[in-house]
């Protein structure tokens, strides 16, 4: 069966002056799927949002949006759009009601309608007894729900979702991604960027990991980590281990990473890392299946991106 | 669902909803000092200062600036509202970047802004006209027109301060936009000295300063003295909106949309 993608770009490019934020990206999302867009601060994540919700106008290359062309279609994009943005821009001189009914006109959306939907909406994400109050009494976890109302004012076909839990604690976090997955059932189509790891596998039916502008791998995260890193890892710090790494690689024919003073050993069966473990008298507990994150820092590096 | 998308017009006027929803809510403290301003001025300009003009045009002094506080007010109203508060609205609390997020353009968003200013040079002009009614410094039924210039006013100005907002990179050099510019055009565009009183420089310059008009069609109604000149006033603003409103468009395009 071949599906016709809500979202399609091809070559697209975002130039800053004489700076490449993104650079030449390919991907396909389909309908009622999510998509998660991984990558380092500053790898693109956000600009290629902007570019898909129509605010930031694409350098070259081809993007269709539920076949439109961004440059040429805004109005019938964005409305079809919800956004969560990276900052929230809730407006603070506005209630959290009055923010809503602002936001529903700029949609059009009558009266009648945007009243109910509110009430509705706010419910579901638990703000109802915050309806009056100023955005500035709400907390970081409150104005992240808010910002998710706000975008799915509209009924959106696809909801933008940049880092929406960034710097939020457990239990918020956990709360969103509950209501993300009931939205997805809904047959939303989303695009998620995120620096949890945790979170993309849990959510994202597709990913693509971006750096430096490019797309690094794209695909299933859980197909990823299975193809592109050995299946276990075992993590140990140097200090008063006499090893050398490098000999261990060249003995056991296993893949090691070394970050500071931290060494990653990676293998594809538990028992190997466990001899090595006996042999060398490496004391630590941390045997481990190999996950997203591994694969993430593997690819995108572990040092600093700023 | 598939819902009608929202009109051009529609879009344009619910972010000027947004802007008046704002401003409402604090009705009280927003509404008061436009009806305060006037009455020191003219306590202290046109009472006081009165005593030692004589007439000007055969109209005591005070009735003389009057009408002329309509248009400063609206110019001053307007330029606020799009330099320092547009500022605000774009770099610190980042309202553009929601708004541009639906279905709203950036034409419709700075459209809807520069309607905003006119509203509000209409608002306030209309204060000062309540004022110097009770004064009763208003001479012709006309003066219930003025408030429609004070739009006028708003809008020219309004779009003027985008101009210059779009080039603003510290909220502080508004301060010279002010005192560089809109003090002087105070000054030079016939509401406290008569253009005909200033050195010939002076009178081609306030020609080519949209305040001088919107002050000449205020007096105008408010004195219910009609000269052909009006018409040149009015034919002036009309071509000036225009160029003015593409130009702040075009500029905070080029600000916003990188
Ligand atoms: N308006 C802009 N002007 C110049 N450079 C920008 C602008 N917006 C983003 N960038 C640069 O583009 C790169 C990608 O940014 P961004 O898309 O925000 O990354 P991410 O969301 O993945 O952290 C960064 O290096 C950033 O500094
Ligand atoms: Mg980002």
């Amino acid at each position: 069966m071949t599906r016709t993608p809500v979202i399609e770009a091809c070559g697209l490019t975002k130039q800053f002056n004489s700076f490449t934020a993104v650079d030449g990206i390919d991907f396909s999302i389909f309908d009622s799927e999510c998509f998660g867009f991984l990558g380092p601060n500053g790898a693109g994540k956000t600009t290629t949002m902007k570019m898909i919700y129509c605010l930031s106008p694409r350098s070259s290359g081809e993007l269709s949006i539920m076949g439109m062309d961004p440059e040429r279609q805004p109005v019938a994009i964005k409305s079809m759009i919800g956004v969560v943005p990276q900052d929230n821009n809730l407006d603070p001189e506005l209630t959290v009601a009055e923010n809503l009914v602002v936001y529903s006109r700029f949609f059009g959306i009558p009266r009648k309608v945007y009243k109910e939907r509110i009430e509705e909406l706010l419910e579901f994400m638990s703000l109802d007894k915050k309806r009056n109050a100023r955005i500035k009494e709400l907390s970081g976890g409150m104005k992240r729900r808010l910002a998710l109302v706000r975008a799915l004012l509209n009924k959106p076909r696809i909801l933008i979702l940049d880092e929406p839990t960034t710097g939020l604690d457990p239990q918020v976090r956990h709360l969103i991604w509950e209501k993300l997955r009931q939205l997805k059932l809904s047959g939303v189509t989303m695009l998620l960027t995120t620096h949890y790891m945790e979170e993309a596998s849990q959510i994202c039916d597709r990913l693509v990991i971006m750096h430096e502008g490019k797309i690094l791998l794209k695909g299933n995260p859980h197909q990823l980590v299975q193809e592109h890193t050995p299946n276990y890892v075992m993590e140990f710090s140097f200090n008063g281990c006499m090893v050398r790494p490098e000999k261990l690689a060249e003995k056991y024919a296993c893949h090691i990473e070394i970050y500071g003073n931290r060494c990653f050993v990676y293998a594809d069966s538990e028992p190997v890392l466990n001899q090595i473990r006996t042999d060398t008298k490496i004391d630590t507990r941390i045997i481990r299946t190999s996950n997203l994150e591994d694969l993430f820092l593997r690819l995108t590096g572990r040092g600093l991106h700023e | 669902m598939k819902t009608a998308l929202p009109g051009c017009a529609w879009r344009i006027f619910s972010v000027f909803l947004r802007h008046k929803k704002c401003y409402t809510k604090h009705l009280f403290a927003n509404g008061f000092p436009p009806f305060i301003e006037p009455l020191l001025f003219l306590a202290a300009i046109g009472f006081g200062l009165g005593k030692y003009v004589d007439t000007i045009n055969g109209v005591p002094y005070s009735q003389y600036i009057a009408p002329g506080l309509l248009a400063s007010t609206a110019m001053y109203t307007s330029t606020f509202e799009l330099t320092y508060a547009a500022y605000i609205r774009m770099e610190f609390e980042k309202i553009y970047d929601a708004i541009l997020s639906t279905p709203i353009g950036i034409k419709d968003a700075f459209l809807g802004e520069i309607l905003w200013a006119g509203a509000k040079g209409f608002f306030f002009s209309s204060a000062v006209l309540i004022v110097i009614t009770l004064f009763g410094l208003v001479k012709s039924p006309f003066g219930l027109l003025a408030p429609f210039v004070g739009f006028l006013t708003g809008v020219s100005f309004g779009s003027m301060a985008l101009v210059v907002t779009s080039y603003v990179k510290d909220i502080n050099n508004f301060n010279f936009y002010i005192t560089g510019c809109c003090t002087p055009m105070f000054f030079l565009s016939g509401i406290i000295i008569p253009l005909d009183q200033l050195p010939e420089g002076l009178r081609v310059l306030s020609f080519f300063i949209p305040l001088t008009h919107c002050v000449n069609l205020m007096r105008e109604l408010i004195l219910g003295s009609f000269h052909m000149s009006g018409i040149i006033d009015l034919v002036w603003l009309m071509l000036f909106i225009p160029v003015a409103v593409s130009c702040a468009i075009y500029r905070i395009r080029k600000r916003l949309i990188v």
